[in-house]
């Protein structure tokens, strides 16, 4: 693992604390509130928030990422909206992002990959919407705080016609309104 | 009526189409048939009826009617040979050379006076050129297209004992990235044209039965709605208000009531409402999704898909959602049912590895056989005289929308503005086709027009 890799890695984790802090307005870590790395791409949820990195030269001086950034989406299998572990952790992470933030309504959007019939996969992608949904409720947000909606396959996230592709399409996420 | 046509359907298990037609011969003048033409249209299944379509003569204001004429002439070949009916062979180009094959012919005079056009058409046996029948279609240089399509819609009618569907047309999604928009187009591909501005997700139009209004679903605003548009423009009216999901409209054939999907109990199921949206019944109830309703033909009994078995099925109920029972089997995934206009057929689609097969079956599920195979083949919706089916399609790369025969051996593309075609849904007839016949006895038609 290089530096950079590692850097991106422990930053990841270090995100959702930071911006909770930001946002929850507390001005206790404000040294590393205002040095914050860009998002990295998706890696596993873990739960042990790290140490916040000291400022680095690379990363831009710019504000912490948005709540929005923070909630990640939920990926599902193949012609399912049932939740697997994977996705009951990022529900989690989600669900204390939202607890935290208890003035902020979200719009959960269903997707599917393109397999599967329009009409099929607006009411799979509602069902996923849904799936998720219930989740968050029975974690404790309230459900007046979240919507949903699908959009079947009508909004791919990859673009191509293969594993890989439909792998990312298959999932719900989330919309800060 | 002095002419008798006798019609057995080409059936899809390859039984020999037996299509005779008796026509009556009209002597120019006379009232009654004096004696009977008769072309013996008996042929394989997959035989077309040759015809030799002659140039359109000019006459009247010629300098008008030249290039009428000969922008008549394409429209009128295009229409017999998109029928499937017709080999059509052109006097005008290669395909006119050779009379192989050739029992009909058909040749037409184009009379132009200022903006008002007579089309005098006559169809007759061949080589013999006995006149089978005449008729006169009267009306503007504008709606000259409309005119030939009436023209070739009676001329199949004439041989076959149906109108063709040359007047008819697909209303379709154009999809861009975001957005969409409800368009139509004639089924020669001609005059496409936007019915709708709502740069929102669309999908699954239907037509009402007296073709007024196209019905679809669209996600414009916090969820997806059923909205019903008139085709001769105007506002969208919202037929559905609860719940977040609400797709999957089916104009029930009496036009008074429509099925579709919504969520507004949970989870997906299908609905049977007023025309105008209110009094919504729930027809389904289960815990798995219940989508894509069809109607059968009589209005008695509706086709639908459903996950509630594990994996997507065709099923079938009866209109008032008793009776559900599956209706396709032997697949490991069936979806999208259509029933044929006389109710004898059923298409659906059936998922490949990555894609999907265009099927058609007898009503009852039983004898089903691939039409379209290869690629991802989807939303299957056929003609109004049963003779055809459109569908979407990725064949030859792209998104767009493609009409097969029932034997999927002769597949044209639908060409249409824009990058993405989906969710075609073919109209009913005009409603002043039935019994306009092309005139077998000498009596042509005076006076008629086209609106």
């Amino acid at each position: 693992m290089n530096l950079h890799s590692r850097f991106a890695s422990r930053a990841a984790l270090a995100l959702p604390l930071l911006a909770v802090l930001v946002l929850a307005g507390c001005s206790k870590n404000k040294e590393v509130a205002e040095a914050a790395p860009p998002p990295a791409p998706p890696v596993e949820a873990a739960p042990a928030p790290a140490p916040a990195p000291p400022p680095v030269e690379a990363a831009p001086v710019e504000t912490a990422p948005s709540l929005q950034d923070q909630l990640r989406p939920v990926f599902f299998d193949y012609d399912a909206a049932t939740l697997s572990s994977d996705a009951q952790a990022t529900l989690d992470a989600n669900g204390r992002l939202l607890l935290d933030n208890a003035s902020v309504t979200v719009q959960i959007e269903g997707h599917c990959d393109e397999r599967g019939t329009v009409e099929y996969n607006l009411s799979l992608g509602d069902r996923r919407a849904q799936s998720a949904r219930d989740y968050l409720v029975r974690y404790g947000v309230p459900a007046s705080r979240l919507s949903t909606v699908s959009y079947g396959e009508e909004r791919p996230f990859a673009t191509g016609s293969d594993e890989s592709a439909w792998a990312q399409n298959r999932r719900a996420h989330f919309v800060v309104r | 009526m002095a002419s008798s046509t006798r019609i057995s359907s080409p059936t899809f298990a390859g039984i020999t189409l037996a299509l005779v037609a008796v026509l009556a011969l009209a002597a120019g003048g006379v009232a009654q048939a004096q004696d009977e033409v008769r072309i013996d249209l008996e042929a394989g299944a997959d035989r077309r009826i040759g015809i030799l379509v002659e140039s359109f003569v000019p006459a009247g204001d010629r300098a008008v009617a030249r290039p009428k004429a000969v922008e008549a002439d394409p429209i009128l070949a295009n229409d017999l040979e998109n029928s499937t009916v017709f080999a059509v062979a052109r006097a005008w180009d290669a395909t006119g050379a050779s009379a192989q094959g050739v029992t009909a012919v058909v040749n037409a005079t184009l009379t132009v006076k200022g903006t008002a056009v007579t089309l005098s058409g006559r169809l007759s046996d061949f080589p013999a050129r006995r006149l089978i029948a005449k008729s006169e279609y009267r009306g503007t240089t504008a709606e000259l297209r409309r005119l030939v399509h009436r023209f070739a819609d009676d001329i199949i009618l004439q041989l076959t004992g149906e109108s063709g569907v040359s007047q008819t047309q697909i209303a379709y999604v154009s999809k861009a990235a975001k957005s969409s928009e409800l368009w139509v187009v004639d089924i020669d591909g001609h005059g496409a044209r936007a019915l709708t501005a709502f740069k929102a997700p669309i999908t699954s139009p239907t037509w009402s039965p007296n073709r007024a209004d196209v019905a679809f679903s669209s996600l414009r605003g916090a969820g997806w709605n059923i909205y019903a548009v008139p085709l001769r423009g105007g506002a969208a009216r919202q037929l559905t208000r609860a719940g977040t999901l609400n797709i999957a409209p089916a104009w029930a054939p009496d036009g008074a009531e429509v099925a579709y999907v919504s969520n507004k109990d949970g989870n997906s199921e299908i609905y049977l409402a007023r025309a105008d949206g209110s009094a919504p019944r729930r027809l389904t109830s289960n815990r798995g999704i219940d989508t894509s309703p069809a109607w059968a033909a009589h209005g008695q009994q509706i086709a639908f898909a459903s996950d509630r078995g594990g994996s997507v099925q065709v099923y079938v109920m009866d209109r008032d959602g008793g009776n559900q029972r599956r209706l396709i089997t032997g697949f490991t995934y069936s979806d999208s049912p259509d029933w044929s206009p006389r109710g004898d057929r059923i298409a659906f689609v059936v998922r490949t590895g990555g894609g999907f097969d265009l099927y058609i079956a007898n009503a009852d599920g039983s004898n089903p056989r691939a039409v379209v195979t290869g690629g991802a083949n989807e939303n299957p919706r056929w003609s109004p005289d049963g003779r055809q089916i459109v569908f979407s399609s990725n064949r030859g790369g792209g998104r767009g929308l493609w009409i097969t025969d029932l034997r999927g051996r002769s597949i044209r593309r639908l060409a249409v503005p824009g990058a993405v075609a989906a969710n075609p849904a073919w109209s009913p007839r005009p409603a002043q086709s039935p019994g306009s016949t092309l005139g077998s006895a000498a009596a042509p038609n005076p006076g008629r027009t086209t609106p």
